[in-house]
């Protein structure tokens, strides 16, 4: 199977293939091969370069020859595609594609400086203050909304000057992640 | 004393408990409807549902918390920190309701609770106090009359809750522009983390070094002071680090402020586990701050270096022992520990908080290491709630070697799910200001203002690769064997529906079930 993968900003295509009871993987022209093993909640990964040596030990059936660097690897699966691993503890977000279709940056849409411009909630939690009605005039990081979450209080700003065309929520209400709280034009 | 009820929830419930096990007593957990599957629940021996979600239709109804401990015939109450434990209405309810409430006397709690009469009982006792106003300005004082008594202190000043403690509801006010929004934060914070919402005014000291005395106080007159924690590592006065012995603190300081929290102590007529807080300027000068009337969340940084253990005295005292310790001992201290705070929050994101579910957990082992944690594989992080996941704390011959084995033990700590602050923690341990012990109580802030954002786990090549990877192996073997993968993250949606409905009658049954186990008890 063949993928594209993204992390911080680099893309790169890997091949992986089952063999024996481990993988195979190609990567920027290099090969390896990966043991690849669930251990309760999180996994085992064991990677040896096998370039250069003909497979011989590849080859090998007893479990005992896999040898390299090893990690201890958690996943989190968010949304289709995207993923936060867990190398040694180290977090690490990747986005997955396939070739030609490639899934990132369509659902994420920053701001842009003209359209109307949706203030989510970064986390669920509840709105304790609304401080702006519709018509409102704002100016860039202006104080929108408040919202508490874990006792403590964030004020949720405008990315932009524009004027208020929707207020979605009132005080006191729970939001969830995600939820349109503000609509600037 | 038979059986305790512990009225409070996540780590430090589940320490209560541990400390109620290890004496032979029965535990009571009670909980709020998200909870109820939660540690604390499960380990307790009963456990009496209290109420709704929010923390004022459970874990701060006095009322509910004392029919609870009556329904299971708890003799006993512990309150842990936060939430009740510094009411003096609670202690008094306990008592009215022949309860021995596990911590100082109702008339010591409002004593020191009030953070303006403590000050007045510092000063009186001979120990200095940072200018301040004597007065509190509850929610029926005026704007402008706050104004005048901040222009009188002088800026920069901070708003302090009355009834507060672990830096919510505080705020720093650098002029008077600034001065009503932040007491209006100020107020809010306090009020859904106090149930008062009170402020008073202190001047902001520069650039101090925070540390405090753990005391025990006996009912018999003996008060048995410990080596100071410095606790100077804060991010907007939330206690990052924590450690013991002070790397400045010298035998002189030590005994000053050993002596002053004793004084303070007996002042207040206090008895139980308490921490008198200090401020220490560059001079090594120093000002009383306030009195928490409770177990602190730092507490283990001392039980590792005393070597006794603080939960076991609380109880030991609220049942009417004498303190054995001697103060020659408990001022000396056995190595060197330090405690990280570990909170559901995305650092790279400002701190903001990041409930969810923890799909995987390691939790960090080993030589001198004790994690006080209460979230497990599956818990579900609430959004009601102080975001502490655990606190890691490590103990060392020196401060060195215990720097060591914390830096090792957030390097073995992996949590998923949720963003958690340990790539934070890893990065501030790594700081050159930390291995010299170079800080003051604003520094952190100073450092993450340097920062401007920058993400704080600075990944290597080489791991990006092997996430890569891993990446696709794991949807390389969902599709060849058709089972999930991996840890599917869904948390819980709290808006629509989100609610842990069981039965309707669940209160209830429970509520029965703890009866039915209090008479067998």
């Amino acid at each position: 199977m063949r993928f594209e993968v993204e992390t911080g900003r680099r893309r790169r295509t890997i091949e992986v293939r089952r063999s024996g009871g481990g993988w195979t993987v190609a990567m920027d022209g290099r090969l390896m091969s990966v043991d690849f093993t669930r251990v309760n909640d999180r996994w085992s990964m064991l990677v040896r370069s096998v370039e250069g040596d003909q497979g011989s030990n590849a080859q090998a059936s007893e479990p005992s020859s896999v040898h390299g660097s090893s990690y201890d690897i958690a996943i989190e699966s968010q949304r289709q595609g995207r993923h936060i691993v867990h190398v040694d503890g180290h977090v690490v977000p990747v986005t997955m594609g396939v070739p030609g279709r490639w899934r990132s940056g369509s659902d994420d849409d920053g701001p842009g400086a003209t359209g109307p411009v949706s203030i989510v909630a970064p986390m669920p939690g509840r709105v304790v203050k609304v401080l702006v009605a519709p018509g409102d005039a704002v100016v860039a990081r202006q104080g929108l909304v408040v919202v508490e979450a874990m006792k403590m209080e964030n004020e949720l700003r405008a990315p932009r000057a524009g004027t208020v065309a929707d207020v979605r929520v009132r005080e006191g209400a729970p939001v969830d992640a995600n939820a349109v709280l503000v609509v600037i034009t | 004393m038979h059986k305790i009820l512990v009225a409070n929830r996540g780590e430090i419930a589940v320490r209560v408990v541990r400390a109620c096990r290890e004496l032979g007593l029965g535990s009571v957990a009670v909980f709020s409807e998200c909870d109820r599957t939660a540690r604390h629940v499960r380990m307790a021996d009963e456990a009496v549902a209290i109420g709704g979600n929010a923390p004022s239709d459970s874990y701060l109804r006095i009322d509910r918390i004392i029919d609870a401990a009556r329904a299971t015939g708890a003799d006993a109450v512990h309150p842990g920190y936060g939430f009740l434990s510094e009411n003096e209405d609670f202690a008094s309810a306990c008592r009215d309701a022949m309860l021995t409430f596990i911590g100082p006397t109702p008339e010591a709690v409002a004593r020191v609770g009030s953070k303006t009469t403590a000050r007045q009982i510092a000063a009186s006792a001979g120990v200095p106090v940072v200018p301040g106003t004597d007065e509190s300005f509850g929610l029926d004082v005026a704007d402008a009359d706050i104004a005048r008594a901040a222009q009188r202190i002088g800026y920069p000043v901070l708003i302090k809750a009355v009834a507060g403690g672990g830096g919510k509801g505080m705020r720093v006010v650098a002029s008077a522009a600034d001065l009503q929004g932040a007491v209006r934060m100020a107020r809010s914070e306090a009020g859904s983390a106090f149930g008062d919402s009170s402020v008073y005014i202190e001047r902001c000291v520069e650039r101090p070094r925070h540390l405090e005395i753990q005391i025990l106080a006996d009912h018999h007159g003996t008060v048995v002071p410990f080596v100071e924690r410095e606790c100077s590592i804060q991010r907007r006065h939330q206690k990052v680090f924590e450690e013991s012995p002070s790397p400045v603190a010298d035998a002189r300081l030590r005994s000053r402020l050993a002596d002053a929290a004793v004084a303070v102590a007996k002042a207040a007529g206090y008895t139980n586990a308490g921490t008198v807080e200090f401020l220490v300027d560059a001079e090594g000068g120093f000002y009383f701050l306030e009195v928490n009337a409770r177990l602190q969340v730092e507490h283990p940084v001392t039980e590792m270096v005393a070597g006794v253990d603080i939960v076991h005295w609380q109880i030991r005292i609220a049942n009417g022992e004498r303190l054995t310790l001697s103060s020659l001992d408990t001022l000396t201290p056995k190595g060197h520990a330090i405690e990280c705070r570990v909170y559901a929050e995305d650092a790279d994101a400002g701190f903001l908080p990041s409930p969810g579910r923890i799909v995987a957990l390691r939790t960090p082992e080993g030589p001198g290491i004790r994690n006080d944690g209460w979230v497990e594989q599956g818990s579900e992080i609430p959004i009601f709630y102080d975001s502490l996941l655990s606190k890691v704390i490590a103990w060392g011959e020196n401060r060195s070697q215990a720097t060591a084995r914390l830096r090792r033990a957030l390097d073995e700590y992996d949590i998923s799910g949720v963003r958690s602050t340990l790539p934070f923690s890893r990065w501030l341990l790594a700081r050159p200001e930390f291995a010299e012990a170079r800080f003051h109580t604003n520094a952190l802030d100073e450092l993450l203002q340097q920062r401007a954002g920058e993400p704080f786990g600075g990944l290597d090549p080489s791991i990006e690769e092997v996430a890569a990877i891993a990446a696709c192996l794991v949807e390389a073997s969902a599709a060849t064997t058709g089972l999930p993968a991996s840890n599917e993250v869904r948390g819980r949606q709290w808006a629509s529906g989100g609610n842990l409905s069981a039965a309707p009658s669940t209160e209830r049954s429970w509520k029965a079930l703890a009866r039915k186990e209090g008479l067998r008890g």
